[in-house]
């Protein structure tokens, strides 16, 4: 699908982007980040499971049970697919990509991670990739050292990385960042991980949205992804696994599936991921991911970035020439993502968000669950918008006039 | 539609005859300009109200006069508000606050809802005022 000449074709296939709100206006989605929208395709794709196969996976003989476990294990396939899955690796479903970093930290690092062990961590993360290594930490008596972002150019500090990662077992970084939109250098962050002796788990809730990875070609030990960032539902992402992992890690939820016999004394587990998936899956939602997946396939992904740049960018620099106005982020980078951060000097990010809102302008305010970052740029929130390849140029123009109508009546 | 305060019911009618959203947002900044202001330098964690995105204090008095607020946000629209509702319950006593419905700012088309799990300044800030309103019955 080429890109911009589909554009109005692309933006009917999401029927939520031509919504109209209860104030009467027309909706300007940027809060894309946080999650994207869905096409027919993704939405058509559940309620066929839910209309004509609904019934548990994996158990039962019936047909119904047949149709939804071939689904549901090729929802599997199209995951591994996408994210270049190495042979001999997994795909485990989790809820999203923090439940996959909970199941990173439980089912791997406990089971490997020992008193005075050092995990590595970043200024950068979001909460979801620092909390559970925390928890971890103390539990374990873990020793976490912090690699510092540079506050100038919103880049991670390389020499400082370096030098952190030195004795370290475990490496837990941000693919691209939530606020900044900075893509980390993870090829070079992996393989001075691997140098150092150290696993390295990417936190890419942000990136799988805005390119293709290649895992086999990344070579990290871990991927945390989500869904409901690429145009899939909500509520089921997964921990992408490297060979050899799944023999070191061990069972974080005990239940149905995941055993293979179970006695008064003990049970046996399954050889497989179902190990790591107690209970009834999520089988509408791998469903509608596996939907999500084939229709992206369709997409040009470099067309797709440019067109997201040039809207981020346009609305970076414009931006920057209202008054009061400071934006986060370099967006003369070629390879950030589609998120742009920004502060007025007087004006509270929420009060501009509000305003935004009742111009239809869907934006996100506040910490984007990363204070450590707040910290370290020295500010308790920003107002966030985020563009994704369905947004229009247009949109971008009418955001810029918007902040500068709100700026020029309020400030 | 519930029965407000004199007062009150002024601020509403005058909330709800404006042109569009962003007038009424200019208003809120007026208000936000009226509030018997609590300095900054007064902040405290018992003055804080937990659950903003923006910083929200507010200081409750229940003396001869009945409810009195000081307060203040570094968001004027949060501060708009809480002028609005010191306006409100001024002079009240605790079993009239705790039993006064916050609705009064849908009435004003400030805010679409009150969702509680939503972040949600104004209805935080109003539930801890019931809160104290309700500390001070025992």
């Amino acid at each position: 699908m080429k890109l911009t000449s589909d554009m109005n074709l692309i933006r009917t296939e999401f029927p939520i982007l031509g919504r109209i709100l209860p104030n009467g206006k027309p909706l300007i989605y940027l809060d894309n980040a946080a999650t994207s929208q869905k096409p027919n395709l993704v939405i058509n794709a559940m309620n066929d499971y839910y209309r004509n196969y609904n019934s548990n996976v994996h158990r039962a003989v019936h047909a119904l049970a047949g149709e939804a476990t071939e689904a549901f294990e090729q929802a599997r396939k199209s995951v591994a697919n996408w994210f270049g899955l190495p042979s001999e690796g997994m795909v485990l479903f989790t809820s999203g990509t923090t439940d996959a970093l909970n199941l990173c930290a439980l089912g791997w690092g406990k089971a490997n991670l020992n008193s005075g062990d050092v995990i590595v961590l970043s200024e950068m993360e979001h909460h979801s990739n620092i909390v559970p290594w925390q928890m971890l930490a103390k539990e374990k008596d873990l020793e976490i050292r912090w690699v510092n972002v540079e506050s100038e150019s919103y880049q991670l500090d390389l020499d400082d990385y370096r030098s952190k990662v030195n004795g370290a077992k475990l490496v837990c970084l941000i693919h691209t960042s939530n606020v900044l939109g900075t893509r980390n250098p993870v090829e070079e962050l992996v393989e001075i991980a691997h140098e150092a002796g150290s696993k390295i788990v990417l936190d890419c809730a942000q990136a799988a949205a805005h390119e293709r990875i290649d895992m086999n070609q990344l070579n990290a030990d871990f991927l945390a992804v989500t869904s409901h960032k690429m145009c899939g539902p909500t509520g089921i992402g997964a921990l992408l696994i490297s060979p050899g992992i799944f023999e070191q890690m061990q069972p974080v939820q005990g239940g149905g599936d995941m055993i293979i016999e179970v006695f008064k004394e003990y049970s046996t587990y399954q050889e497989n991921e179902h190990r790591f998936e107690a209970g009834t899956p999520r089988i509408a939602e791998a469903i509608g991911w596996s939907a999500a997946i084939n229709w992206m396939g369709k997409l040009d992904f470099k067309s797709a970035h440019n067109h997201i740049m040039s809207m981020a960018r346009n609305a970076a620099e414009g931006l920057k020439k209202i008054p009061g106005i400071k934006v986060y982020g370099d967006h003369s980078k070629e390879d950030i993502s589609g998120v742009v951060s920004f502060l007025h000097e007087s004006l509270h990010a929420e009060d501009i968000a509000h305003m935004l809102d009742s111009m239809g302008i869907a934006v996100r305010t506040g910490h984007h669950c990363a204070q450590p970052l707040m910290r370290r740029l020295g500010i308790t929130a920003t107002n966030r918008a985020s563009f994704y390849f369905y947004n229009t140029m247009e949109e971008s123009e009418k955001f810029v006039n918007a902040v500068k109508t709100i700026v020029e009546r309020f400030a | 539609m519930e029965k407000w305060p004199e007062k009150l019911q002024e601020i509403i009618d005058d909330f709800s005859e404006a042109l569009d959203q962003m007038e009424r947002y200019e208003m809120l900044f007026e208000f936000a300009e009226e509030i018997d202001e609590l300095d900054s330098s007064k902040w405290t964690n018992e003055t804080r109200v937990v659950g903003c995105q923006s910083e929200a204090h507010i200081l409750i008095d229940f003396g001869t006069n009945g409810f009195h607020m000081k307060g203040s946000s570094d968001s004027q629209i949060i501060q708009g508000l809480m002028a609005v509702t010191a306006i409100a319950l001024e002079g009240l006593t605790p079993v009239e606050v705790t039993g006064f419905s916050p609705n009064f700012v849908s009435e004003m088309k400030v805010l679409d809802t009150l969702t509680p799990n939503r972040a949600n300044g104004f209805l935080n800030m109003f539930l801890r005022i019931q809160d104290e309103a309700r500390g001070m019955l025992g």
